[in-house]
Parts: C-alpha cells; sequence; structure tokens
C-alpha cells in the first residue's frame, strides 16, 4: 500500500459477457486520502465501470482493488461501510418524500435515529430543500433531485464519496451549490472519486485526474501539471480532445 | 433489524401511496367475488340443491297415478306442477317454453292395464288344468304408457334421474298391485283371507353421510368454492405490484444505492417480502369477511368456514409466502415493468384456470384434473376446501402446505440466483 492512499487499483480488468474487448483493460489507479480525484473519459471509456467495481456493484474480471487496505473481493462489508455513492441515475424513491427517502438511506447504513433526524434537516436546509422536505420526489425539479441524491450518498458521512456525473443535466444554480459543497467537504477530509463530462468543472474541482480510454488510463496527474505538458492546450477540454480525439462516441 | 424495518416501513408507504395498486390488490377480487359467486349461484344451485321443475299430467286417478305423483312429490329434487286440464298440445308447448325442463303425461287407466299385465303373467304361472282366473282382455288393453317430454338443453344425468324415479314409484306401485291380486286368488282359491299389505317403501334404508372427519355436513356451493378460490387469486395477483416494485427500483438505480450499502440483499428482500405478506394476509382476512358477512347480504349463504383454525392460518400462511415468493421470482427475472406485468397476470390466471378458480376441478375432465396438480392455486384451493368443507385438520393439509413452502423456495432461490448472475 502506498503512503496514504485509500483506493489502489492494481492491473483492473472487466470484460462483460458476450464482448470481445475489454471495458477496464489493466487500469492502474492509486488515490490518496483526501484527494477530489477526477476520473474522465468520453462515453464508453469505462468510468462508469470503474466505478461500479469500486462500489462493489461489479466484480472484476481480473486484478485487485483495495480500499483502505482492505480487499474489496474478501471485505466488501468492511469496505462498503466506509463509502458513500452518488450514483448518474436519481436513485430515489419516487414516491417517498425527500425526508422518507434520506430518513431510509440513513437506517439501511445503520444510523440512529437522534443522529439522523438532526442530520436530514441541516442538508436540506444547506442544499435549499428545506420547505420541500415533506413533498413526494416525483414533484422535483431535475436539480431538486440531483441535490436530494447527494444528500442520500454523503448522509452517512463516508470517508470515501463516489460520485459519478453528479452534475448532469441541471441548471447553473443547482450545479453551484453542488460544486460548492463537494469542494467543502472534501477541504474537511471526504476523499471524492468523480466522473464528468464537465471539463471546467472538473478542472475546477479535482486535485487529480486520471482520463482513460477504451478502458486504459491515458493520463494521469494534477490538472494544472497535465496542462502544463501540453504546449498547444490551454485547457482540459483541450487535452481531453487531443487525447481521445474528436470523433463522436456511441 | 433495522434494515429490515426500514425496507418494511418504506414499501408499506410506497404501496399506501399506489392507489392504481391497492385497487388492483383489493377492489378487484372483491369485485370478482361478488360477481363470480353471484353469477355461479344457479349453477352450483343446478348441480347440487335446486329442484328440477316438472309438469305432470296424470289421467289416471287410481293406485298408479296417484302413487307415482305422491312420489314424485316427496323427492326433494323435483318440483311437480300437476296440471291435469290442458290439452296435450298446451301440454308440450310449456316444456317448449322452457318453464318446465321435464313434463310426464301418465295415462288414462294405467292402473287398469298394470293390473291386466300382472294378471296375465300371474296365469302363465299356472297349470293349465287350473283354467282361467282372470277375465281375458284385448290386447291394445296391455300397453300402459308414461309419455316423458324433455327440453332439449336437459342434462342426461336428469333424464336419468326423473327415468329413475318414474322406475322407482311404478315398481313400488307394480309390486302393491301384485300383492292384491295374489291376495284375491288365496281368498277365491283357499278361502284364505289375507291382511292388508304391508309398507312397501324403503324396505332398504340408505343411510346418507358426508365424508367429513369433523361431522361438519357442509354442502358444496357457489359461495364455498368462490370465496377461498378467490380470495388465492387475489393473495397471487401480489405478483403484479411486487415485481413491478422490484423492477422499478433496479431501473432507477435504487437497488444498485443499496447494494452499496454494507448488509445482505436479502434483509431488503425479506423486508420487501414482509409488507406484501401482511398485504396478502390482510386480503384473505378480508375475503373471508365477506364471505362470512357480505355475501348473505345479496342473498347468497354465509361462508361456513369451519372450525380448523390453526389449519386455516397456516395455509393461509402458506399461500401468501408462496405468491410473494413468485412475485420476487418474476420481478427478478423480468427485464421491464411491462414484461412483469404481462407474464405476472397472464401466468396467474392460467395457474388459477389450471388451479380450479375460474372452474371448479370436480367439473374438469381427467385430464385436467391432473393438469391441475401443477398448480400453486389448486394446492391452497385444495387445502382451503379440506378446511371448510371436509374439517381437516393439520396433518390433512401438510402435503399442500409443503407444497406452496417448496414453491416459494423454489422462486426465492432462482430470485437469488438470477440476481447474483446478472451482477457480472
Amino acid at each position: 500500500m502506498t503512503d496514504n492512499a485509500i483506493i489502489e487499483i492494481n492491473k483492473l480488468i472487466k470484460r462483460y459477457k458476450g464482448s470481445d474487448s475489454n471495458a477496464v483493460d489493466s487500469l492502474n489507479l492509486n488515490i490518496q486520502k483526501g484527494e477530489f480525484y477526477g476520473l474522465l473519459g468520453p462515453n464508453g471509456a469505462g468510468k462508469t465501470t470503474t466505478i461500479s467495481m469500486l462500489c462493489g456493484l461489479l466484480s472484476p474480471t481480473s486484478g485487485q482493488i483495495k480500499i483502505s487496505g482492505l480487499d474489496i473481493n474478501y471485505h466488501s462489508q468492511k469496505a462498503k461501510s466506509i463509502i458513500g455513492v452518488v450514483p448518474q441515475e436519481i436513485a430515489l424513491f419516487e414516491d417517498l418524500t425527500a425526508k422518507e427517502n434520506l430518513r431510509f438511506f440513513a437506517e439501511m447504513h445503520g444510523m440512529k435515529k437522534s443522529d439522523f433526524i438532526s442530520c436530514i434537516d441541516i442538508y436540506l436546509d444547506k442544499f435549499s430543500l428545506k420547505d420541500k422536505a415533506n413533498k413526494r420526489v416525483k414533484t422535483f425539479s431535475g436539480g431538486m433531485k440531483r441535490r436530494l441524491n447527494l444528500i442520500a450518498g454523503i448522509l452517512h458521512s463516508p470517508q470515501i464519496l463516489f460520485l459519478d456525473e453528479p452534475t448532469v443535466g441541471i441548471d447553473v444554480q443547482s450545479r453551484n451549490v453542488i460544486a460548492e459543497f463537494l469542494h467543502e467537504i472534501n477541504k474537511n477530509g471526504m476523499t471524492i472519486i468523480y466522473t464528468s463530462h464537465m471539463m471546467e468543472e472538473a478542472e475546477k474541482l479535482c486535485s487529480h485526474i486520471s482520463i482513460i480510454d477504451f478502458g486504459k488510463e491515458i493520463a494521469n496527474g494534477k490538472p494544472a501539471e497535465i496542462i502544463q505538458k501540453n504546449e498547444n492546450c490551454n485547457n482540459l477540454e483541450d487535452i481531453f480532445l487531443s487525447l481521445t480525439g474528436r470523433r463522436v462516441r456511441e | 433489524m433495522n434494515r429490515l424495518k426500514a425496507s418494511f416501513i418504506k414499501e408499506l408507504l410506497i404501496l399506501s401511496r399506489d392507489k392504481a395498486g391497492l385497487a388492483m390488490l383489493f377492489l378487484m377480487p372483491i369485485s370478482l367475488v361478488l360477481i363470480m359467486t353471484l353469477l355461479q349461484e344457479s349453477t352450483f344451485n343446478k348441480l347440487s340443491e335446486k329442484q328440477l321443475p316438472v309438469l305432470v299430467m296424470n289421467h289416471d286417478a287410481d293406485t298408479f297415478g296417484i302413487n307415482v305423483v305422491k312420489g314424485l312429490k316427496t323427492s326433494t329434487f323435483f318440483k311437480i306442477t300437476e296440471s291435469d286440464d290442458i290439452s296435450k298440445d298446451e301440454f308440450i308447448e310449456k316444456i317448449e317454453k322452457g318453464d318446465y325442463l321435464i313434463g310426464i303425461i301418465i295415462r288414462k287407466n294405467s292402473t287398469t292395464q298394470i293390473t291386466r299385465s300382472i294378471e296375465e303373467n300371474i296365469q302363465k304361472q299356472f297349470p293349465e288344468e287350473v283354467g282361467q282366473l282372470f277375465e281375458s282382455y284385448h290386447d291394445e288393453l296391455k300397453k300402459p304408457k308414461v309419455e316423458i317430454f324433455f327440453d332439449p338443453v336437459l342434462k342426461n344425468s336428469y333424464k336419468q334421474s326423473i327415468l329413475g324415479s318414474l322406475r322407482h314409484y311404478s315398481a313400488m306401485v307394480e309390486a302393491q298391485l301384485m300383492f292384491e291380486i295374489y291376495s284375491g286368488l288365496f281368498k277365491d282359491m283357499l278361502n284364505i283371507e289375507l291382511k292388508p299389505a304391508g309398507n312397501f317403501e324403503n324396505l332398504i334404508n340408505f343411510d346418507e353421510k358426508y365424508a367429513s372427519s369433523g361431522g361438519n355436513t357442509i354442502i358444496p356451493n357457489s359461495v364455498q368454492h368462490n370465496v377461498p378460490a378467490w380470495t388465492i387469486f387475489a393473495m397471487f395477483f401480489i405478483v403484479i405490484p411486487l415485481a413491478s416494485n422490484i423492477i422499478k427500483e433496479r431501473n432507477s438505480g435504487v437497488s444498485a444505492r443499496i447494494k452499496t450499502i454494507p448488509g445482505s440483499v436479502i434483509t431488503t428482500s425479506l423486508g420487501k417480502a414482509s409488507t406484501y405478506f401482511v398485504v396478502g394476509f390482510i386480503q384473505a382476512i378480508l375475503m373471508l369477511m365477506i364471505g362470512i358477512f357480505i355475501l348473505p347480504l345479496f342473498g347468497l349463504s354465509a361462508l361456513q368456514i369451519g372450525n380448523a383454525a390453526i389449519p386455516l392460518l397456516m395455509v393461509t400462511i402458506a399461500v401468501v409466502i408462496a405468491a410473494t415468493s413468485y412475485g420476487i421470482a418474476i420481478g427478478s427475472l423480468s427485464s421491464s415493468e411491462q414484461q412483469s406485468s404481462i407474464f405476472g397476470s397472464i401466468s396467474v390466471v392460467i395457474l388459477a384456470a389450471l388451479g380450479g378458480v375460474w372452474i371448479p376441478s370436480f367439473m374438469m375432465s381427467d385430464l385436467m384434473l391432473n393438469v391441475s396438480k401443477i398448480s400453486p392455486l389448486s394446492w391452497g384451493l385444495n387445502a382451503y376446501y379440506d378446511i371448510f368443507l371436509r374439517s381437516a385438520g393439520i396433518m390433512e393439509v401438510l402435503p399442500n402446505i409443503l407444497l406452496l413452502l417448496a414453491f416459494a423456495v423454489i422462486c426465492f432461490v432462482v430470485a437469488y440466483f438470477y440476481s447474483r448472475k446478472i451482477r457480472v
């Protein structure tokens, strides 16, 4: 285990049944504790597959994943107890209210009632959802659902937070609130692994990025360093396009 | 335990807000049990209790005519209407119109004709030297005739029933007449005065009993069939909202999110199953209550549930567990809500048809009766029949309970391993 590494990925391979190529192909990653780690790549690059394996939702074809020193193949329950997940989809119960949803996830995480009651109120207030606390999720706008989706993933104060495109399809205000909040919790010590297609947002938020394509890592480092290394590129988006090409995927 | 409770409460809240789902789980079976029981009432009555309307025209005001009509009237199977003052054409018209299913015309002088036939046969028993014992008659007088008209829709079993009754009462009259003729001969030839004939009726007693261990004699009728049948159907209809709920959670990413939380997936599945178990149990209680208290308000008989409370409880629990597990299996195997609702509803309807919900198994052919044994609804229904009609105890219903539980285990195992398999 590398010093201070909270996630270690060694020669990780994932091949789906019936597929003739690897979705994730011998990927090696080392994510340090407290990092805001951006996992970037075009559609189908293998970002979500990697996150799914890190969360224990998919089994790797081969390779090793260690979370806080625990091999996820053997200690998945312990590893799961320190992670939080904010999936790409709005993974909430549409027929429950915001409060009922959060209460359910808090109880599933084994939180005590005395803890989660106040915690829920604080987060709802922080994300401007307090007055909608008792409204059903199906009546919410896209931005409100995204914010609630995020709260459900961080309510139990995980050490590591996986975010799979958390700001997709929402307005600037909601995106800004989410970005500011993520920056804040990262500053307070939470390790964040984040996938996004928003290069500007990733450049601003991430302390470290890894660009992957066809399941392989093609760039790795701090955003500023990567930009500096490529003379013809002014920002992350230029680098992204130069590395992954301008051809439309999927 | 907290996860189980959280999952249970969550499901309960979601289900309580699903008005269409609730209507399907409660209103549909209530409507079905009311409609089907009322619709099948007359069919069941025809099969068991209802008297067949019979029109009788008796032109023989003598021993035969009087006793046959009297005999038919004592039968609880026939409702006899006498009509002696209409023409034969009018008589037949009443049968044709369907006012009566059977018409019987007893011809004039039937008793005399029977008497003469008996006399002729007795005469043949004596040697010729004895000479003529009775008056000699023309041939045409020796043909007593009872004409019977049937409604074309009448089933063969009913025809055989009326013919059997007529033969029975005719035989009694013939025996009586024969006894009277022999009495006359004894007096004429031997000068011995015989006492009046004894009772020729019921020389053999048929003691009818229902084979029921508890001594209950509850007759299977529309209520006794339809209430348990549609109760089981309703419980199995849990499959549709349950499977749909599972798929909705899977497609929305909620179930994946839950899988990222430490703890067994089985706990959350059990939490979900518990909610539907409670719903199924409430359905069963509600449906039985309707059978006991509501159906009589529609002029139907009240449901008799016997006095075997523990077996009834155990069968109900087994049916709900089987239905819930089936729902979980359908939800796990289907890839879309549409697929699960189509497959779920069609499969339940087919299993219900096979299981004797729509048409009772005793009306099925031998082939279909054997096929029906593969349906879990048939296991549940037979167990209810055993309890309601035959006062069965736990041991008698245990085979069906075990079958239902085995079905539940298979469904749960299939769902569990399929869910693991798709986690590639």
